[in-house]
């Protein structure tokens, strides 16, 4: 009889493990998520810190690896063409998802179509800031000072064709100010230029430019997003003030390869959200002056396709080519 | 005496038992990175940077600047051994630490090369020290413009780099310059020499150049190659210590080159490798009788080993007072200070002190450490030597490859150094020499970036490079660097055609 049962309990964990595949598909084998970035910025310290949690959530190592250059395109079509199994995953500015396919005549991936959004992670707001010496400190004062010397006014961004560079583009057309627009390799390029004075005016991610608001070396003028900075109380923003570019910023997001099962892809975004949506986690992004910004893998492919619609508008109005 | 007791506050944050292993740790696994041939420090800090969420920010950095520093030591020991930088800046070494090691020096230039790389280190740390703020606000004096000037003056000293043929030495510094080309032109956004190829979009992988030009050729150099008669002798005491002639004249070049590597490290942006050129490049001027370098000059090695560490110290400077990184690394090590919450920039050496100076006084226990690592190390590193052509080749050139492919995670990056060891050893057959090519790429895009930039400026009048004192001042060396070699070449042709006329 015991032999019976045992047979039988047996028979029934053979079916049932038989059925699972069927039921819930799993995680086969490491995930792998690709920081189309290099080591040490927003997205590569949210993927290490998410990295581990999700290891532990989905029962496989996680590695993070760094694909960067070309804008985050390099990355991005790393992901773009890899197995469409949901096991390699991106993490990017997503902003770049939105203006290469304007940018780049021959982008070599469709990120509507070659990626499949999962969550997004995090927003940082970019901060409008210009060099103290200018003795400015609102919009209405800049604007004085750029039709008494146009000269003045030199606004540094990250490399032509950035999201810095096109927020730039818009807040100056909207002024309707003619400043020297002088690009730089990157971030910490132009933030070394607006603090030593050879750029004047900057807009650039919060997490690089609270620090030197916050210590004096640049003076804030507004920042985008919906809400003012628990740091800097005083500093108004975008929408407050009606300028253009009000929802820009730096928009981290989770990715995968398009065509994997939703199934995963959900269970992925699912996972992540939890994590990021931790008090630990929350925290950790707001030292960076970002805040978490989660939502469905359906809310994120909305955003991505409006943000495509209007950076394809901003970028053909202004005649932006990098080719 | 307020520096004693910052000196004092340091000491005490850098020589508690957590820190003191973290540094150890740092600079251990920074001189192994600095030895593999092309692995850089960036793929190792990343690596690490998890680790330090858990542990205290000084900590934290203390452990990710010893991998800094510490790669900067093991950097030079391929180049001496085996012709093949371990990094890009310790391609300057090759030039003459290779000849010793032929020679049979190899122990020598070791020994002096780590002596060289503790007197830059601990020159840079000094100046930290005492003069951080200060020199961090002449570093933000340096604009587009003075930064022109600054490489014009680079460039053609790099003339002076080139052993054999002038012509080919220039016709090499053109090669470099036109692979700096490649990529998209930071001033439009246009891609140039891409060919659509997404990879080179941001310009060829300097690291895939050097590996290519210097350890891939000098491979292939040697195939067939049997004799390894060199290196078979017995490393002893006494082959390792130099002669007093040896530290006679190594002296003044590293005091010159801890100077220039300072002065190079505290600007954003200009890099390590600049600083190694510059010192060989002002060696060879200052000689009394330039013709020995190249062939195993003793300043040849410790001039650059001291600049580029006094370089890779300095560039702390603007990291930690300002909170601009000068490169990648340090833009990396900044994130980890603000993990912590702590916003890097000028409040961080008055509200956090025991970050900053328990950071200087990790530097110098740092130093003291690898100098004690190195010297026992050295008879391990000569008997590399010992390895057969047929397994030590291999293993070169599977290390570079590893090496290669860290850096961006890129398999077209290892296809470059394969092309680049092609083209390198049609060089070589041809006598063009690859350190003014490597020159060439360096500053090339530093050189034309800096310069549109200055005209974006003053919306396209020249005049900014003259009416700006500092690179003005450059600009006139450049001028008189030219003049003075003109004149001497054209005073030496005088000479010898009296002689001839005498003997006639």
């Amino acid at each position: 009889m015991k032999l019976l049962i045992g047979a039988f309990a047996g028979a029934l964990l053979a079916a049932s493990s038989a059925l699972t595949p069927a039921v819930a598909q799993e995680f086969t084998k490491p995930l792998r998520i690709v920081v189309a970035a290099p080591p040490g910025g927003t997205s590569d310290i949210l993927a290490r810190l998410i990295a581990p949690e999700l290891s532990e959530a989905v029962g496989q190592p996680v590695v993070v690896e760094n694909k960067a250059g070309a804008g985050s395109n390099i990355g991005a079509d790393y992901v773009a063409k890899a197995e469409p199994d949901a096991h390699t995953l991106l993490l990017m500015d997503v902003s770049t998802l939105a203006t290469a396919p304007w940018l780049y005549s021959d982008l070599s991936y469709d990120p509507t179509n070659d990626l499949a959004p999962v969550t997004m992670i995090s927003f940082s707001p970019y901060i409008f800031a210009v060099n103290p010496q200018l003795e400015i400190d609102n919009v209405e004062a800049l604007v004085a000072l750029g039709e008494e010397d146009p000269r003045a006014l030199r606004i540094g961004n990250s490399g032509i064709g950035s999201a810095t560079h096109l927020a730039g583009v818009m807040l100056g057309d909207h002024l309707g100010l003619d400043w020297t627009t002088i690009p730089y390799r990157g971030g910490s390029e132009s933030s070394r230029a607006v603090v030593s004075g050879e750029a004047t005016v900057i807009i650039n991610g919060s997490t690089a430019t609270l620090p030197f608001v916050k210590s004096g070396q640049l003076t804030g003028i507004a920042l985008t997003g919906d809400s003012r900075l628990d740091d800097l109380p005083d500093m108004p923003t975008f929408g407050e003030l009606g300028l253009a570019a009000d929802q820009m910023g730096s928009w981290q997001g989770l990715l995968t390869t398009g065509g994997s099962s939703e199934e995963l892809v959900e269970r992925l975004g699912e996972e992540v959200r939890r994590i990021v949506e931790s008090p630990e986690m929350q925290a950790r992004v707001a030292e960076q002056g970002a805040r978490t910004a989660t939502g469905t893998s359906q809310e994120f492919s909305t955003w991505l396709a409006d943000s495509t619609e209007t950076y394809g508008e901003i970028i053909q109005q202004f005649g932006i080519t990098i080719q | 005496m307020e520096l004693i007791d910052n000196l004092y506050l340091g000491f005490a944050t850098a020589l508690s038992f957590q820190n003191l292993m973290y540094c150890l740790l740092g600079v251990t696994i920074g001189m192994l990175i600095g030895v593999l041939p092309g692995v850089g420090n960036l793929a190792a800090i990343s690596m690490l940077l998890p680790l330090t969420f858990y542990v205290e920010p000084t900590t934290a950095l203390v452990l990710l600047a010893g991998i800094y520093y510490g790669a900067q030591y093991g950097g030079s020991t391929a180049s001496i051994l085996l012709n093949l930088p371990g990094h890009p800046a310790a391609a300057v070494v090759c030039l003459d630490g290779y000849p010793m090691t032929r020679e049979g020096r190899a122990g020598v230039a070791l020994f002096m090369t780590t002596i060289a790389s503790f007197v830059g280190s601990a020159f840079a740390i000094v100046l930290l020290a005492a003069f951080a703020p200060p020199l961090a606000s002449i570093a933000l004096s340096f604009g587009a413009a003075e930064y022109f000037a600054i490489m014009v003056l680079g460039l053609v000293g790099a003339s002076l780099l080139a052993q054999g043929s002038p012509i080919k030495g220039v016709a090499s510094v053109i090669i470099g310059l036109v692979l700096g080309l490649v990529g998209t032109d930071v001033t439009t956004g246009m891609q140039r020499f891409a060919f659509g190829v997404t990879y080179v979009y941001d310009g060829i992988n300097i690291v895939a150049l050097a590996m290519g030009l210097f350890g891939i050729t000098e491979v292939i150099a040697n195939v067939g190659r049997v004799d390894n008669s060199n290196a078979t002798k017995r490393i002893t005491l006494r082959s390792m210590l130099p002669t007093r002639d040896d530290v006679k004249r190594s002296l003044a070049p590293m005091l010159r080159g801890s100077a220039v590597g300072s002065g190079v490290g505290i600007l954003p942006g200009a890099g390590v490798a600049i600083a190694s050129f510059m010192a060989y490049a002002i060696e060879k001027r200052v000689a009394r009788d330039p013709s020995r370098f190249g062939k195993g000059a003793i300043e040849g090695i410790t001039a650059p080993e001291s600049a580029n560490n006094a370089a890779a110290q300095s560039a702390f400077i603007p990291t930690l007072t300002l909170g601009i990184p000068g490169d990648a690394v340090m833009a990396l090590m900044l994130g980890a200070l603000m993990i912590h919450g702590i916003a890097p920039g000028p409040t961080v050496i008055s509200e956090t002190p025991e970050i900053f100076w328990g950071l200087v006084a990790s530097f110098l226990i740092g130093n003291l450490i690898l100098l004690v690592l190195n010297i026992p190390f050295i008879s391990v590193w000569v008997s590399i030597l010992r390895i057969p052509y047929t397994i030590l080749f291999p293993s070169v050139i599977l290390f570079i490859v590893i090496g290669v492919y860290s850096i961006n995670n890129a398999h077209v990056d290892v296809l470059l150094v394969a092309a680049f060891g092609a083209m390198g050893y049609w060089l070589y057959l041809l006598k063009f020499e690859p350190a003014p090519l490597l020159l060439g790429f360096i500053l090339g895009p530093l050189l034309e970036e800096n310069f549109r930039r200055s005209l974006l400026i003053s919306r396209g009048e020249l005049g900014i490079f003259i009416e700006r004192p500092i690179s003005a001042t450059f600009l006139a060396l450049t001028v008189l660097l030219v003049a003075w070699t003109i004149i001497s070449s054209l005073r030496r042709r005088k000479r010898q055609f009296a002689s001839v006329e005498e003997a006639g």
